[in-house]
């Protein structure tokens, strides 16, 4: 099935503690921004500025908890739709999480056990948020410590059902894979083979950190080469719309950042330039 | 579907309860793992809270870890949102006596020289960055 998804490039998460850095960061091409952290009818500055220059600005949930038991709260979803109209984003995306039960927040995304009943709950909470939102929605791969122990399905698997049952794009979190590889020995290679990456609306990649065998996907680090290879690899299986650099705390020098935005964009470029040199 | 809404909210909080307010593992799972993860909540709402309350992150010090860990473990569950964490953790340090009391109305005068860099530096960031934004956009 062919999907018509907006064209987006290299971008970089957007952030309060670098507006300034993101505004001047030579090739960056569309950004995204914490739904959450957003006041619709205020937006800040630098990203009306980046609007005002074309630049498609993304709103990222990170509280609505698609893959919680219950329904998604419509407050969350008004506000998440009301961000997509102020920045008249092209989508909103999402993550495949749960991150509150029983009254209890977990402050982060954990992930859904997966279950073919739980995808039947899941699936009806996409759908769900797809009603109430004026633009399509992707959904985020998430990074797990853990694995459930009734796991029926991988999490390729899992997100390939949700999109066969829903037409929800992805938002493939190529470090996430790396994270999951090393964690719970999923073959990150494997899921991208098996993934419908022609439902691929934009990428992340990050860095994190190695902590006694475990790998942290902490957004505060260079994008190790592993996980570039990643891109590559998924470069290598089609082209994708957007590829998104977040950092979220100990922010390097812009000259690093840029540095960083360049190795992106290389490994971009060299998958489009293909293996005869044709453009 | 009624039941299946049952049975993975049920999962779910047992889950978390066990992750963020000192359940019992659930049955299959990895015992460390799940530590692991309880740890690495705890750390993602430390730096959050640090970044809402300077003032509590800097009273706390190089003991910011121990302290928001004791502080994290000395409650039922979390706070709904992490605003309230913030404030309840300066409220805790505040409590053991790590942090000074602000008093309801802090003068200008009463701040020693340090803390009145703090209350301006970021005003004086805000003042830089509107104008830097203005020579560029001319």
């Amino acid at each position: 099935m062919a999907v018509a998804v907006a064209e987006l490039g290299v971008g970089i998460g957007w952030r309060a503690e670098i507006d300034l850095t993101v505004e001047r960061l030579p090739g960056v091409e569309f950004v995204e921004v914490i739904a959450e952290n957003l006041r619709p009818d205020h937006l800040p500055e630098s990203l009306r500025m980046l609007r005002g220059r074309g630049l498609p600005v993304i709103p990222h949930g990170v509280g609505l908890g698609v893959g919680g038991a219950h329904p998604p709260d419509p407050a969350r979803l008004a506000h998440l739709a009301a961000c997509a109209g102020a920045l008249a984003a092209p989508l909103v995306s999402e993550h495949l999480a749960f991150v509150r039960a029983g009254g209890m927040e977990a402050g982060h995304l954990l992930p859904v056990p997966r279950t073919r009943e739980a995808l039947k709950v899941v699936a009806d909470n996409v759908r769900r948020a797809q009603d109430a939102l004026p633009v399509p929605l992707a959904l985020e791969n998430v990074a797990a410590l853990f694995g459930w122990p009734d796991d029926e399905l991988t999490d390729a698997e899992f997100l390939g059902e949700l999109v066969e049952r829903t037409g929800v794009l992805l938002l493939i979190d190529v470090a996430n894979l790396y994270t999951n590889q090393v964690n719970l020995g999923l073959r990150a290679v494997a899921a991208l083979d098996r993934l419908p990456l022609e439902h691929l609306a934009y990428v992340h990649v990050a860095g994190g950190h190695e902590h006694d065998g475990v790998w942290h996907d902490t957004h505060t680090a260079g994008v190790p080469d592993a996980v570039l290879d990643l891109l590559g690899e998924l470069c290598a299986r089609v082209r994708p719309p957007g590829v998104l650099l977040e950092w979220d705390d100990a922010y390097p020098s812009d000259r690093a950042l840029a540095e960083e935005l360049g190795r992106v964009r290389a490994i971009v470029d060299k998958s489009r330039t293909g293996v005869d040199g044709r453009k | 579907m009624d039941d299946a809404r049952r049975r993975l909210g049920a999962a779910q909080e047992e889950l978390l309860s066990a992750l963020v307010a000192g359940g019992e593992p659930p049955e299959g799972f990895d015992p460390e793992r799940l530590r692991i993860q309880s740890a690495s909540l705890v750390s993602k709402r430390r730096e959050v809270v640090a970044r809402l309350r300077p003032d509590a992150a800097t009273a706390a010090g190089g003991a910011l870890a121990a302290e928001f860990a004791a502080y994290a473990r000395s409650r039922e569950r979390p706070p709904p949102g992490y605003r309230s964490d913030a404030d309840d953790f300066a409220a805790w340090l505040r409590v053991r006596g790590l942090m000074p009391d602000p008093g309801p109305h802090r003068r200008w005068r009463d701040l020693s020289p340090g803390s009145r860099w703090r209350e301006l530096l970021p005003r004086f960031r805000g003042w830089r960055d509107r104008l830097l934004r203005r020579r560029d956009t001319s």
